[in-house]
């Protein structure tokens, strides 16, 4: 598929009743906006400056509402999207969600009307590529969920690891092939309804590797849990402000309060379920005041053994889909492969 | 598919003073079938709530097993939440989800248990007390340590529990209504041989400020008693009470929906329990 067909498929989505979503670059930054018009819009092969979270895990989803002491269904059923150039560390946070929300009334219907179309990453290291793309169907795609896929084919990329620090290619967008994946029939049946036919099948075949859980994880996993005291949770401590800014870019922070909120001078309002962060002064806050993390150290140590011991241990996946959001955005400096790296030494 | 956070509604049915800040309130589910259906065992919890104020985690003090036609939590007044609830009259309604968590765990036959109650810690531990039914065999000791004579839960039901079970309280401080022992919950340990008086080494129930349990537990080992018998119940903040949200973790478990009641041996070497 070219560019051009890309932008037909787009207004083929947005006739099916889709509203579709897709990156665009704007002041040097990575936007994930609606596509309005499907002629200006092109795939660039970059990461998103924020994940897609939002698209599955809105800031805000209305649990019900009330009137006095009546509740009222929230019958809102959320509309038809397609998502455009996921990416794989997008759509590997996203098999997280659908094991942690497998029960959520409002995150099924979500994802049930939600149509998702991932990209590869264009980045410069060819020697990586050459490994990569070889392997990449079996490797990466298939332990993936997604509807369609677009695989850059006639230009080096690599998605090994961080690829907010790799350089991007420049590259002129028209000249920019894409091979076509799919990974469900509903993705098979919407390219076939548009008329293109010459994609590839990748067959699900769940999402841990067939030699299993990376030995890397499992270190990391065993020297967290043994470690508290370890001085390097005091020494992030230390330079952690507790912004919370990497909860927020981060694709599998899902930490949620549920709160009440009222509509100004009528008895009704709404219970909502809406992001938070684990660094926020209220999160471990009980009745009288005591709050269980209290100091940055113990915050962040409970960020990391979230990413990578509970939700390890929990789904036997990893927490972390090593984006690189976090180092992109974080005011302190601090490092999640520098950590990584120091956890493993302990 | 049903939505998780959707609460029903039950009906205040009593309210019973117990201290300035404490409320008792007796509940039953506005439709039958509910009530019938809502068993839980000493120990769960209930996500109570009301429309504009939200929600919040409250233990159950009855027992499912005796009284299955109601249910009955106590509030102790401390936030916008609890002050509406305090608020509430006779028939007014609630909304509750749940119940939720483990609870304790099946006490053994012949029972050997020995309760541990810190301030409002007597409110899950008194579920238990509903529970046991009146046997000589039985060997209960209950410890309950207050602040104060005027925070004293449960007065009027002491007669009747000290008919089965052996109830020692201690004060921290002196009360001119107060005759009895003034000091730390701990001093209790001194003045009974629990390992004597009990036939073997007993269960022991724990639920208090984790201040209280860290020298609790220094007096237990004193004892000699495993770790295997003694569980504790831990207070957090929890929004979803179904283990996802992740305000209650501590490692990689989650008060809501491992505990609130634990093994002490599961959680000893936590950073995060106490």
């Amino acid at each position: 598929m070219i560019q051009s067909q890309l932008q037909k498929f787009i207004a083929y989505l947005q006739k099916q009743k889709y509203s579709v979503f897709g990156p665009f670059e704007e002041d040097g930054i990575i936007k994930i906006k609606q596509v309005i018009n499907s002629k200006k819009f092109k795939l660039l092969g970059k990461l998103s400056f924020y994940s897609f979270k939002k698209f599955f895990l809105p800031q805000k989803e209305i649990l019900f509402n009330f009137e006095k002491n009546h509740l009222i269904k929230n019958k809102e059923i959320s509309k038809k999207q397609a998502l455009f150039g996921m990416s794989i560390f997008d759509l590997k946070a996203l098999i997280l969600y659908n094991n942690i929300f497998e029960k959520d009334f409002f995150y099924q219907q979500r994802r049930k009307n939600t149509l998702v179309i991932g990209q590869s990453i264009m980045l410069s290291d060819e020697k990586v590529f050459k490994n990569w793309e070889e392997k990449y169907e079996e490797d990466v795609l298939e332990h993936l969920r997604f509807d369609i896929f677009l695989g850059i084919t006639n230009h080096p990329t690599s998605q090994v690891c961080w690829p907010f620090f790799l350089e991007h290619n420049e590259l002129k967008s028209q000249k920019i092939k894409y091979k076509i994946f799919t990974g469900t029939i509903i993705g098979q049946k919407i390219l076939d309804e548009f008329g293109y036919k010459d994609y590839e099948h990748i067959q699900f075949t769940g999402p841990i590797k067939e030699e299993g859980v990376s030995l890397e994880m499992i270190k990391i996993k065993n020297a967290m849990k043994k470690k508290y005291k370890a001085e390097i949770w005091e020494e992030l401590g230390k330079k952690c402000i507790e912004c919370g800014k990497c909860s927020l870019v981060c694709p599998t922070c899902f930490c949620f309060d549920i709160n009440d909120q009222m509509i100004l001078g009528k008895n009704k309002g709404q219970r909502e379920q809406c992001w938070t962060s684990c660094f926020y002064q209220e999160f471990s806050e009980i009745a009288g005041g005591y709050k269980f993390l209290n100091s940055a150290a113990k915050k962040i140590y409970n960020w990391y053994y979230h990413k990578f011991v509970r939700i390890p241990e929990e789904y036997n996946l990893s927490g972390c889909t090593e984006c690189g959001r976090c180092i992109k955005v974080c005011p302190a400096g601090i490092d999640i492969r520098k950590v990584l790296e120091s956890i493993k030494t302990l | 598919m049903i939505n998780l956070y959707q609460p029903k509604t039950v009906i205040i049915k009593n309210i019973k003073i117990q201290t300035k800040e404490n409320k008792l309130f007796t509940l039953q589910f506005k439709n039958k079938k509910d009530q019938q259906k809502f068993f839980f065992t000493a120990g769960q919890f209930v996500e109570i709530g009301i429309f504009g104020f939200g929600e919040a985690p409250f233990a159950i003090c009855s027992s499912s097993l005796n009284e299955s036609d109601f249910f009955q939590i106590c509030v102790r007044k401390i936030g916008q939440l609890t002050e509406k609830i305090h608020s509430l009259k006779i028939g007014d309604e609630i909304q509750i989800r749940g119940p939720y968590g483990n609870g304790f765990p099946e006490i053994k036959n012949p029972i050997n248990l020995l309760l541990i109650g810190g301030g409002i810690g007597l409110v899950p531990l008194r579920s238990i007390i509903q529970t046991i039914k009146q046997d000589n065999k039985n060997k209960i000791i209950l410890f309950y340590g207050a602040k104060n004579y005027n925070e004293l839960l449960f007065k009027d039901e002491y007669k009747q529990w000290q008919k089965f079970l052996d109830l020692r309280i201690i004060l921290e401080k002196p009360n001119l209504k107060w005759k009895g022992r003034v000091g730390l919950i701990t001093a209790l340990f001194n003045e009974i041989n629990i390992l004597q008086a009990m036939s073997h080494k007993p269960q022991v129930f724990l639920c208090g400020p984790p201040i209280m349990y860290k020298f609790v537990i220094q007096k237990l080992k004193e004892l000699k008693i495993p770790n295997k018998n003694i569980f504790l119940s831990l207070e957090r903040r929890m929004h979803c009470g179904i283990g996802i949200c992740q305000h209650c973790a501590i490692d990689s478990k989650y008060v809501c929906k491992d505990g609130p009641v634990f093994n002490y041996g599961k959680i000893k070497n936590s950073v995060f329990a106490f």
